[in-house]
């Protein structure tokens, strides 16, 4: 029974450790923009579909692949920055509605070149196993969870040691005093955009191996991670982290005790469930200016 | 002015004329008459998310969730129960809107971004709903068998809605109550309350509206319109499946009415239209559909955020403003 435990709580971190990825970029580009990135996770489906590409058509390594999506991603990032978010600034709706456009797009654009089925990605790493007592998991799995971990470090000592994590975080805080004290904002905004889609990015690209290159792997992730930051409140960098972590294993230790059917309807219910009851999150201190 | 009074009768008479009349025109191409069946299916749901999105302000991304909801309650009633079309489809439209005032009372303790993700997350339960309670959606493989409404007999004539035109007479006259509704939501006193509270809802608070009540109203009347679609939708098909139902569906509804012009009559209309059409005269290939069609809601958002309505109505001031306008 506790070994059935501990395997589910890995599988969670595990899945959590994506929901976390995506999560993060969200909630960076929402501190900055105020606006919620619903492409996101078409964001993360280019990720996994480049990765793929570049694995398979330019170079034979693994690690090369990911950072080269990476890349790629966080140039198109600082594109949608400039081409569709920033002109609709202070427009909610079209922004909102801009960003379902880019769902139809980039979705559907992927189908149109690379067709509706899901593309097999092998790996050396998922072939590849580690013995915890009784359990085995692939090396994929747990390098998924360490290398999530060693981001989320890199990315909180940037945000709170270096000048430009500060602009950022700054900018998130309020963005008429960032202006009045000369932090160059559009800068700031571009940047953070670029960072939230590089980490959809690789996100994308490390599920490809594990669960198949398709269309819509990116659908799940965006509501898992929407979910996550409610979880850990809207805006707060380390409560999207707890929240995607946590999401992550309830979700997976509740097969042990539910049906699998119902495993991705419990985001919903947690969404639901923390907006009625404690809208500002487990770690939110306060809701922004919604109106 | 009396010109484009004039016009304005003549072009209304002449698309009601051809609308009427398309089972004869239309008589050698049955794939025309079956697109503008489709194009009803998309619009009624649409002129729904239009009185939320268009007139009040209430961006809702699951839509198409609620119009699933009332096709399979109508689906269940009409399979399992053996109810007739009619009550099927009036209980599967009245379900959606009752669906609607419950979950619109949870939606609208947020506003902005939180209200868009709980009804995001709404629409993704509903479409879990149907893809996992076998017992009773027939789940993913879809819920087939759903039966066309049973002909009407009125006297010696009868009316079989097996028949492809008979069917698009029943769209037709459907789609023709939803906008009349529309209009009469718009021109009444509801409408303007629900434009104050698009333009400023602690404005309208202030002065005593209460907002709850009218923005759960609204999310009633269009959920309830989504379901009316949904039910036409699985009766024309002969088959409910979660996949008509999905995000991306939800998404699309948006996307017409976006195109078409939010906050117009004739937007969701003219939106439906060229979400069908467009795509079958410009001859595209089924994956690039959609592609074209996210770049243009991109687009739209960019430079036309007033959508096909507004540029038409633009073109239509102009027209006859010259003789009788001094110029400034």
């Amino acid at each position: 029974m506790n070994e059935a435990l501990l395997e589910q709580v890995i599988n969670g971190l595990m899945m959590g450790s994506i929901y976390v990825l995506v999560a993060l970029g969200m909630v960076l580009i929402y501190g900055v923009m105020h606006v919620v990135n619903f492409a996101h996770g078409v964001l993360f489906t280019m990720g996994g579909y480049l990765g793929h590409f570049f694995y398979h058509r330019l170079v034979d390594s693994y690690v090369l692949a990911i950072l080269l999506s990476m890349l790629t991603l966080g140039l198109i990032g600082v594109l949608l920055e400039r081409g569709v978010f920033r002109p609709l600034a202070g427009n909610l709706r079209n922004q909102v509605i801009a960003s379902l456009g880019l769902i139809l797009f980039l979705e559907n654009g992927v189908v149109a070149l690379w067709g509706p089925n899901a593309l097999q990605w092998k790996v050396a790493t998922t072939e590849r196993f580690v013995e915890i007592g009784e359990l085995r998991f692939s090396q994929h799995h747990l390098g998924i969870i360490l290398i999530t971990l060693v981001l989320v470090a890199a990315l909180g000592l940037y945000l709170k040691y270096t000048r430009f994590g500060t602009a950022i975080r700054a900018t998130s805080q309020s963005q008429e005093a960032a202006i009045v004290v000369g932090i160059p904002v559009r800068r700031v905004q571009w940047t953070t955009f670029a960072i939230g889609a590089m980490l959809a990015g690789i996100g994308g690209a490390l599920v490809g191996p594990l669960f198949l290159v398709f269309p819509q792997m990116g659908d799940v992730p965006l509501i898992k991670g929407l979910a996550g930051i409610l979880l850990g409140g809207m805006g707060s960098v380390p409560g999207a982290v707890i929240g995607g972590l946590l999401l992550g294993v309830t979700e997976s230790v509740s097969t042990l005790y539910l049906p699998t059917d119902y495993r991705d309807s419990i985001a919903f219910m947690v969404m639901v469930l923390i907006l009625l009851v404690r809208p500002q999150g487990l770690f939110g201190q306060r809701m922004r200016g919604e109106d | 002015m009396a010109v484009r009074r004039f016009l304005g009768w003549l072009l209304a008479l002449s698309v009601t004329a051809a609308l009427l009349s398309a089972p004869v025109w239309a008589a050698e191409h049955p794939y025309v008459l079956h697109m503008m069946v489709l194009i009803c299916i998309y619009a009624i749901p649409a002129v729904g998310l239009n009185l939320m999105l268009g007139y009040s302000g209430l961006v809702s991304l699951g839509h198409m969730g609620f119009a699933g909801l009332g096709a399979y309650t109508a689906a269940v009633l009409m399979v399992d129960a053996r109810w007739s079309f009619w009550s099927a489809l009036a209980a599967g439209t009245v379900s959606a809107g009752l669906a609607g005032v419950l979950i619109g009372l949870i939606c609208f303790r947020f506003r902005g971004h939180f209200f868009m993700i709980v009804t995001l997350a709404f629409g993704l339960l509903l479409h879990a709903i149907m893809n996992n309670w076998d017992a009773v959606t027939r789940g993913a493989a879809g819920f087939a068998g759903i039966p066309r409404p049973k002909p009407i007999a009125w006297g010696d004539t009868v009316i079989a809605f097996g028949q492809l035109p008979n069917f698009y007479y029943l769209a037709l006259a459907l789609t023709a109550l939803v906008f009349a509704l529309q209009y009469l939501v718009v021109r009444s006193n509801l409408g303007r309350i629900l434009g104050a509270i698009r333009q400023d809802e602690r404005l309208a608070r202030s002065r005593g509206v209460n907002v709850l009540m009218y923005k759960t109203v609204v999310f009633s009347l269009g959920t309830a319109l989504a379901g009316l679609g949904g039910v036409l939708h699985v009766s024309f098909l002969r088959v409910a499946a979660p996949a008509s139902f999905t995000m991306l569906e939800s998404i699309n509804t948006v996307l017409i009415v976006i195109i078409g012009g939010a906050g117009f009559l004739v937007g969701p209309v003219l939106g439906a239209v060229v979400f069908v059409a467009l795509p079958e005269g410009l001859r595209l290939a089924n994956e690039w559909r959609l592609v074209i069609f996210g770049a243009l809601l991109v687009l739209i958002t960019l430079f036309a955020p007033s959508g096909l309505a507004g540029l038409l109505g633009r073109l239509w001031a102009r027209l006859g403003a010259g003789s009788k306008e001094p110029g400034p």
